[in-house]
């Protein structure tokens, strides 16, 4: 481990983020080391098209470079940002949305109940996530996947799935309480 | 509820995107308002952004990072700006002076509306060249693209794999160009599609350690596409498994395709 506390950890992130905003572009390739690899297996995810996925992921942190005045680490998390914004996007792309769809993120706040700013860290969440996500059933796992790499809504992934609405309903909210179960959130 | 029209589950359903209708506009609606709500819509936006983590992994391409480097140092601001602004004088006694105020205030006011012109213009000529180079950007990206296809398809150390079918599994025929040194792969072929919630997975299996996840295969013919792996792999075969709609970290279902590196 490396012995710094979660503060000085956040305090990292943010204080890449200002070095970005003194237009200092090693911090930005700082960050893109830190958080690319993650976006990019998202992205990859939603997409299957490495081509696209990496256009949103140059995009993405081209964004974070032209506006990161505009991001107050103390409101929230960097990577939780990112994620949001990439999938968004990647989302949008993939059910020909407008890109405007994701601009008014600017705005978003989301706060990740884990530190994510080191590989460590990333690493030990990845298995947190995967064990939570095996213990779902089948018809679960499959319909959060659908929500979330697919960006299905509820009647989507009835539709998709053939189901009735409720079932899907219930589905989908006994699997998101078991996830914040088992991930202890 | 507490006087919040917001079920607790609900931030949670609305972060992952599954809501619709009335339930979703709810949220819409109140949010904005309540600074409470607004964190508990944030906490659940971060618990749903950590399924990213249940993704395969897949690193970028090394071009990826040097294109949006190239893209930031394109756009960085220029130095002249700065230099371009002046230390207020401090001859106050100049200022006293009425007919100077008499010339100087409609000459300032002037000298404003002249610079918000100049502003404008340039913010719009900023605009123009931040899409020219955009699409440069993307032409150029294109090209390196081409390049690394053309690289790997012409070096005598790439290798075709032909990737056979499996008794009982779905048919196809995948080949797939394989470059170790270069650590560059590129697939097509076809197969047959998946069934209902599950997807095909390439992977290049190493003579030592765990499979590594090369991307997924769409069932039908196959769009080809270059990945990145790690350079110098000793690898003995690429293989495709049916695993879980939208893949797995390692190999979990049936091997459909086999081919041998030799």
């Amino acid at each position: 481990m490396s012995g710094q506390t979660g503060t000085e950890l956040r305090a990292s992130d943010a204080a890449l983020i200002q070095k970005i905003v003194q237009r200092d572009e090693s911090a930005l390739a700082a960050l893109y080391d830190r958080y690319a690899s993650l976006l990019s297996s998202l992205l990859n995810r939603i997409l299957r098209d490495t081509q696209a996925a990496e256009e949103i992921l140059q995009d993405v942190f081209f964004q974070l470079w032209m506006n990161a005045a505009q991001f107050d680490p103390a409101r929230g998390s960097l990577p939780g940002w990112l994620t949001v914004i990439a999938r968004n996007r990647a989302i949008s792309r993939l059910r020909r949305h407008s890109p405007s769809d994701g601009e008014e993120l600017l705005e978003t706040m989301v706060i990740v109940p884990a530190n994510l700013e080191n590989t460590i860290a990333q690493q030990q969440l990845l298995g947190r996530v995967k064990g939570a996500l095996e213990n779902l059933s089948t018809e679960q796992r499959a319909a959060i996947e659908l929500a979330y790499f697919e960006g299905l809504t509820h009647s989507e992934i009835a539709s998709r799935t053939g189901d009735p609405l409720g079932t899907v309903k219930t589905r989908i909210r006994t699997a998101v309480e078991s996830l914040k179960r088992n991930l202890l959130l | 509820m507490n006087g919040h029209p917001i079920r607790p589950e609900d931030f949670d359903l609305y972060a992952l995107g599954v809501l619709e209708g009335q339930e979703k506009a709810a949220i819409e609606s109140h949010v904005p308002t309540c600074p409470e709500c607004a964190k508990k819509l944030a906490e659940a936006r971060g618990r749903i952004a950590l399924l990213a983590f249940s993704a395969p992994r897949l690193e970028p391409s090394p071009t990826a990072r040097e294109q949006l480097m190239r893209q930031v140092r394109a756009s960085a601001e220029s130095p002249e700006v700065q230099r371009a602004q002046r230390k207020p004088d401090r001859a106050g006694g100049f200022f006293g002076r009425w007919w100077a105020a008499a010339v100087l205030v409609p000459a300032c006011i002037l000298l404003l509306f002249v610079a918000g012109r100049l502003r404008n213009e340039n913010e719009r000529l900023s605009r123009d060249l931040a899409q020219e180079q955009a699409t440069l950007q993307q032409r150029q990206k294109q090209l390196d693209e081409a390049r690394h296809a053309q690289a790997l398809l012409e070096s005598k150390d790439t290798v075709s794999v032909a990737l056979a079918q499996q008794p009982g599994m779905p048919k196809g025929d995948v080949r797939v160009m394989y470059n170790s040194k270069m650590g560059m792969a590129m697939c097509d072929g076809w197969v047959e599609p998946a069934p209902a919630n599950k997807s095909y997975q390439l992977w290049l299996v190493p003579r030592e350690g765990k499979p590594i996840s090369a991307g997924m295969i769409e069932g039908g013919p196959i769009n080809p596409w270059m990945v990145k792996l790690p350079q110098g792999m000793a690898a003995k075969a690429f293989a495709v498994t049916l695993e879980p709609a939208g893949g797995m970290p390692q190999p979990t279902g049936p091997m459909v395709l086999v081919g041998p590196i030799t």
